[in-house]
């Protein structure tokens, strides 16, 4: 606990690893920036029950192959917690936690059924994270617009955001029924964009994987749970966003430099934290 | 009763992977294949019941939003089937798996003959496609019958209730475990038996073996143990020790160099030694980064007080020539434990990649076993999985195409870990084995995958070569084992820590054993994949993504769960002792009773004869070629040349983003896909300092001599960490060198003694170089006997030798990354500078392979010169005077004002008239030469006094400016117009080869 800020809890969060995860250095290091404390912790010490859900504000299932992507990226992750833990899971959300789900993270969130978690029935797969049409994995930067009217939590504020995507299985797909109830509920919270910040109307390579209407990440109704394909820990610093070394030359020319504390994708688990301080849970 | 649950996309989804192989199919054979629909199949042979094949299929395998399933032959329209399935015995990553997630739903136990087994089954139309056109795509596009089997089914022979059967590639080995007493009564007689055993013991060996065996008080100890003659386990693990590949006999051999031109005759003894251990121990001492090198499995390099980076880099080619997949992803894996089996643990941070493969689009009459397009594209994919799926970012990487791959290609992969300083107070770089000490074997479980695959490394590829070698890595089950060993080692539990790789145990534990002095090794207990195996297999077997560690007795209990807890299984196998002797036995008998010291001191040095003739003497000489007219369009015919050409594909298929540490990109620019000339990371998240590292390859130059070949390599791997920000006094270098074979023999190898000089004069230049710029070589292997004999037209062979080849490594440390500079030409308006001198020196240039020609001058360095232009430039670089800055490599200065140009899509006006130079006085020469040491920088006018206080006297001038118009126009040293492109054209052209691809 900070000296002088007596009256705050810490924000506490869990960010999974083992089993092929690999995003959990960093995606701990981004919500440290962002103001909370962070513990890794093995998907086997959750289920064996050294480390208790009930301790945490946030949970997160960050990047990786878990399982090796074998049969569906995410499936067998989404196995795994729902058999073991699945009942932990549940009473995590009703008890109005948060839940982020980051590439291979958001793949288990919808195969676990959490997202779309359409009326409050967080066990049924609607939607589903495929192979790219471009047939191959691919890692470049997008271009995103956020959904200003949805009640996602994570992306209070934010409007457009760059930010790199690295997947094989990132292709949203769901019926046109589902596609328009995620529309109507405004649970699309990001969608893929020109670099001018146009809809990207499925065009490759603004549209990296044929993502349906362009999605890159949804939220559940209440806004607490959210996944998203693209990895806002991995623009931690400045310094990771592919043109920072034209932007500084641009601004110090004017006589300016960077400011960017806290990088832009660490906007993302500030707003978390920041809804938890705010909700005084 | 076993079954088979067939899987397919739903009809109206698009088929990705269906759609990739129609278009390699047209890429690869010219014909067309309307479409592909894909059926993964699970063959389960578990015994369950009706209810839980029902609940496996619905609640793992089967996605509703997106799939269809049953038990029964899926009805998909088809002309023809293609079946494909794994050999028995082939690792089946996603059947592992699948035997998880079964187990974890159902809450059972699949037991030991049971099993999952994933295949495929594509459904191919198109009316006008044969028997012959379905078979080959089978072969040649789908599978590859090293490690699968596949059939071919046409639409009137498919029994669509029986669909490709039950088809279960279990291993059954009716074997009972034995050792076999090898006698040595002649030399004749042993080095029979190591050729029919495939032992590849040297000849010259084969008496020190037998004298070491017949000696009376090894027999006297040995008959204590009941042993008398060497046992297979003895010899095989001699064998193993002796190969190349572990002991780099070549490198530490005597080499008889003659100078044909000056009649100068010296014996050069152990380049090793002279020319790699020597100079980077002397400059250890000057450098205090330098933590530790030349005898773990990787360098260590100090990045800060609180962090170490650990580097090292490997090659794997034989395996990637013969199933370029597989080769390739268990290099990659298998190079990531290096950096986990250096001091205590280092956790991986980054992964490299290389490939020198022939031409793209080869249509010559040899036959290579895989041709270089299929070739590549499986080991593009191989790294992309194995690298990928470790959660290890791979944003560097290089391709080199020539013909003299066609007989073997080069895969070349590289890996950075790092570690803290000190582990619970100590220094993290220490290790050792001390008696009473565990020996445990963590990761996979041994199968006879990889059996001789050290010694098959060290021969050249033929018919003969056994398949068995060649694996697929796991890399899910290593990760899972990298989290597990850096959690164990961060609680110290860690006493020594090394991989499985070559040679296996028998590598591994040898190796340790020499610390404590001895070691007792227990080979029933070692987990097997399936019953059957010898003893001596299980005790060379390298089957993949195992570690050997040494833990006190009393940290047991507590290192077991923590395996436990991350799902890794690992086992005591033995204990480490202080006998000096390698004492191995199963079921309580010995098998294996070895002094530990054999290995080191009783073997005869292998010689060569070396004769260099240098280049005039072979009747290479400089062309008679004037001035092209049409210099546009020259410069735009060489930016598609493929050596030259963007390779974006391969670099997205890459993850070069993960762990959140990315500073510099391997693409950089506007858009985004113009090639950085290195990569910075920010390996400790929370700190200022980069790790920036690049690679070099220049394998042409050594058609005319191998000293400029490593000479410039080196340099061009130095200049392109400086060109981002590198400290020039903080370079570390890994030196990978792949060689024909250098044994001289009138039939098999005429060529042998001019080889080895070439092999000579390289090291040379590899001390020389390093010495000059004070490079100490962290890590660096060798790879031998890179021939391979190819099939003619009339059923001939034809024996093809690499050209020799060194790829060089380089890291160095940016004090402060957010001074790194990138390679684009920022804004209108900029100056453009050359830093160095250009020199006469097209000789093995882009410029006359285009031609046609090799020529004779090759390029030179001048290290002194250079090293002050590297010291100024940082120094201009640190006080942000560099808008970007980027290195003169392949191609010359014409390529690479061009990739400058391109970086932003801004216009350059250029005068060759003023680029400092000696002897250039041709335009074609100025452009195009590939003298080393030279930069082009832009820089702000502002900072124009400042920029060349700096530069000081150093060979720099202006050539140019930035500038609003859209062409890179250059003039001639005549001051006429030369060149006027748009740098649009440029950028097409340079993307125009590889540009489909993805």
């Amino acid at each position: 606990m900070t000296q002088g800020n007596t009256c705050q809890k810490e924000v506490e969060v869990l960010v999974l690893s083992g089993y092929g995860l690999n995003c959990d250095f960093e995606t701990a290091y981004a919500f440290e920036l962002a103001g909370a404390v962070s513990h890794r912790v093995h998907i086997n010490s959750l289920i064996s029950g050294d480390v208790s859900l009930a301790d945490y504000d946030i949970l997160v299932f960050d990047g990786g192959f878990s399982w090796g992507d074998d049969h569906g990226a995410g499936v067998l992750e989404a196995v795994r917690i729902k058999y073991n833990i699945g009942d932990g899971l549940q009473r995590f959300i009703a008890e109005g936690n948060l839940i982020l789900g980051i590439c291979n993270g958001f793949q288990a969130l919808v195969n676990l059924g959490l997202l779309p978690g359409f009326d409050g029935d967080y066990e049924t797969r609607r939607v589903a994270l495929t192979f790219n049409d471009c047939g191959n994995f691919r890692d470049d930067w997008v271009t995103l617009l956020g959904n200003r009217r949805s009640p996602c939590v994570f992306t209070s504020g934010i409007a457009g955001l760059e930010l790199p995507v690295r997947h094989g299985e990132g292709k949203f797909f769901a019926s046109r029924k589902v596609i328009q109830r995620l529309i109507d509920q405004r649970q699309v919270v990001l969608q893929y964009a020109t670099p001018t910040g146009e809809a990207a109307m499925g065009q490759f390579p603004y549209n990296p994987n044929g993502s349906v209407h362009d999605i890159a990440g949804i939220c559940d109704a209440t806004g607490r749970i959210f996944g998203l394909m693209p990895h806002p820990e991995a623009f931690n610093h400045w310094t990771n966003h592919p043109d920072w070394t034209w932007t500084k030359a641009r601004l110090k020319r004017q006589g300016e430099s960077i400011k960017a504390e806290p990088a832009p994708g660490i906007q993302v688990f500030k707003n978390a934290v920041d809804y938890i301080r705010d909700t005084g849970r | 009763m076993a079954a088979r649950l067939e899987l397919t996309l739903k009809p109206d989804l698009f088929d990705a992977e269906g759609a990739a192989i129609c278009r390699k199919a047209n890429d690869y054979f010219g014909f067309h294949i309307e479409s592909v629909r894909t059926v993964n199949i699970l063959t389960i042979d578990v015994d369950l019941t009706p209810g839980q094949f029902k609940a496996i299929q619905e609640e793992i395998f089967a996605n509703p939003v997106i799939q269809i399933a049953s038990y029964k032959p899926l009805d998909i329209d088809f002309d023809w089937i293609v079946w494909v399935g794994y050999r028995p015995g082939v690792r089946d990553n996603p059947g592992s798996t699948a035997v998880e997630a079964v187990e974890d739903l159902l809450r059972i136990r699949v037991k030991p003959h049971e099993g999952i087994y994933t295949s495929k089954r594509y459904c191919l139309k198109g009316r006008k496609l044969s028997f012959q056109d379905a078979s080959r795509v089978a072969r040649e596009l789908l599978a590859n019958d090293i490690i699968q089997q596949w059939k071919v089914f046409f639409r009137k022979d498919w029994d669509a209730a029986v669909g490709v059967g039950i088809m279960i590639p279990k291993v059954k080995l009716d074997h009972k475990p034995t050792v076999t007493v090898i006698p040595v009564d002649s030399d004749k007689a042993l080095g029979r038996i190591s050729k029919e055993r495939n032992l590849a013991l040297n000849p010259h060996d084969v008496p020190a073996i037998r004298a070491y065996f017949l000696r009376e008080d090894v027999l006297a100890q040995r008959r204590a143990v009941e042993l008398s003659a060497p046992t297979d386990v003895e010899l095989e693990y001699i064998s193993q020790a002796r190969s190349d590949h572990c002991n780099h006999n070549t490198f530490k051999g005597l080499f008889h160099y003659r100078d044909l031109a000056t009649g100068k005759a010296q014996e050069v003894d152990n380049l090793f030694a002279t020319c790699i251990e020597a100079p980077t121990l002397a400059i250890k001492k000057k450098k205090p980064w330098v933590v530790s090198v030349l005898w773990d499995n990787a360098g260590v390099g100090r990045l800060n007080d609180e962090y170490y980076y650990v580097i090292t880099g490997e090659t794997h080619n034989s395996p990637s020539n013969m199933e370029a997949y597989g080769g390739a992803i268990t290099g990659i894996v298998g190079v990531y434990r290096d950096p986990m089996g250096t001091g205590k643990g280092a956790r991986l941070i980054m992964g490299m990649y290389g490939y020198c493969v022939g031409p793209r689009d080869y249509h010559g009459e040899l036959k290579p076993r895989l041709h270089p397009r299929r070739l590549l594209d499986g080991v593009i994919e191989g790294v992309r999985d194995g690298g990928n799926k470790s959660g290890v970012p791979t944003p560097y990487g290089q391709v080199w195409f020539h013909e003299g791959y066609l007989g073997k290609c080069l895969v070349f992969v590289t890996a950075i870990g790092l570690m803290p300083a000190r582990v619970t107070g100590t220094p993290s770089e220490e290790k050792t084995t001390s008696p009473g000490d565990l020996i445990i074997m963590c990761g996979g479980r041994v199968g006879k995958d990889g059996i001789h695959g050290v010694t098959a490394a060290s021969e050249g590829f033929s018919a003969h070569t056994p398949a068995g070698h060649v694996q697929i890595g796991d890399p899910y089950t290593q990760k899972k084992m990298h989290d597990f060993l850096l959690e164990a080692r961060d609680e110290g539990l860690i006493a020594f820590i090394t991989d499985n790789g070559g040679g296996g145990l028998s590598s591994s534990i040898g190796e340790s054993a020499r610390f404590s002095g001895g070691c007792v090794v227990e080979l029933d207990r070692v987990p097997l994949k399936y019953e059957g195996l010898d003893q001596w297999e299980i005790w060379v077997s390298e089957s993949q993504e195992r570690m050997t560690v040494a833990i006190k007795p009393e940290h047991r209990q507590r290192f077991m769960t923590l395996s436990e807890k991350h799902a890794v299984e690992s086992t005591v196998i033995g204990r480490y002792t202080d006998s000096g002797k390698l004492h191995i036995t199963y079921d309580g008998q010995t098998c294996a009773y070895v002094d530990l010291d054999l290995l080191t001191s009783r073997f005869p040095q292998w010689t060569f004869e070396a004769e260099w003739t240098p280049p005039e003497m072979r009747g290479l000489f400089e062309p008679v070629l004037a001035e092209p007219e049409d210099a546009s369009r020259l410069l735009l015919d060489l930016l598609c040349r493929p050596n030259i050409c963007s390779k974006e594909w391969i670099v997205r298929q890459y993850d070069h983003e993960v762990q959140g540490t990315s500073v510099i990109k391997p693409l950089v620019g506007k858009e985004r896909d113009v090639n950085s000339d290195a990569v910075v990371i920010r390996p400790a998240l929370d700190s200022f300092q980069g790790l920036a590292t690049a690679q070099a390859l220049l394998p042409t130059y050594s058609q005319i001599d191998t000293y400029p070949m490593v000479a410039c390599t080196v340099d061009e791997a130095i200049r392109r960490v400086v060109a981002v920000g590198g400290d020039p006094d903080h370079v570390g270098g890994v030196d990978n060198f792949c060689w024909p074979s250098v044994q001289y023999d009138p039939l098999d190898n005429p060529d042998g003694k001019y080889k080895a000089a070439q092999l000579v004069r390289a090291n040379w230049a590899l001390r020389d170089v390093c010495q000059a710029y004070e490079v100490p070589l962290l890590s660096g292997k060798d790879s031998m006997y890179v021939d391979g004999h190819l099939t003619g037209p009339y059923g001939e062979t034809h024996k093809v030798s690499a050209l020799p080849t060194l790829q060089f490594t380089c890291t160095s440390v940016v004090e402060d990354l957010t001074q790194c500079v990138t390679m684009d030409a920022k804004f209108p308006g900029d100056l453009v500078y050359i830093v160095g001198g250009t020199r006469n020196e097209l000789g093995a240039s882009e410029y006359y392979e285009h031609m046609g020609y090799v020529g004779l001058q090759v390029p030179t360095l001048e290290p002194e010169v250079s090293m002050q232009c590297y010291r100024a430039l940082n120094q201009a670089i640190k006080e942000e005077l560099v808008a970007s800055c980027h290195g003169v490599y392949r191609g010359g200065l014409g390529i690479h004002l061009a990739m400058v140009a391109m970086g932003r899509g801004l216009g350059m006006t250029i005068d060759l008239s003023k680029v400092p130079r000696t002897d250039a006085e041709q335009n074609h020469v100025v452009l195009y030469s590939e003298s080393p040491g030279r930069f082009i920088v832009t820089i702000d006018p502002k900072d124009r006094s400042s920029f060349e206080s700096v530069m000081n006297t150093l060979p720099r001038a202006c050539i140019g400016t930035v500038s609003e118009g859209p062409d890179l126009v250059i003039h001639g040293l005549k001051g006429e117009a030369l060149i006027r492109v748009p740098v649009s054209a440029l950028k097409a052209a340079w993307k125009r080869p590889f540009g489909g691809l993805i």
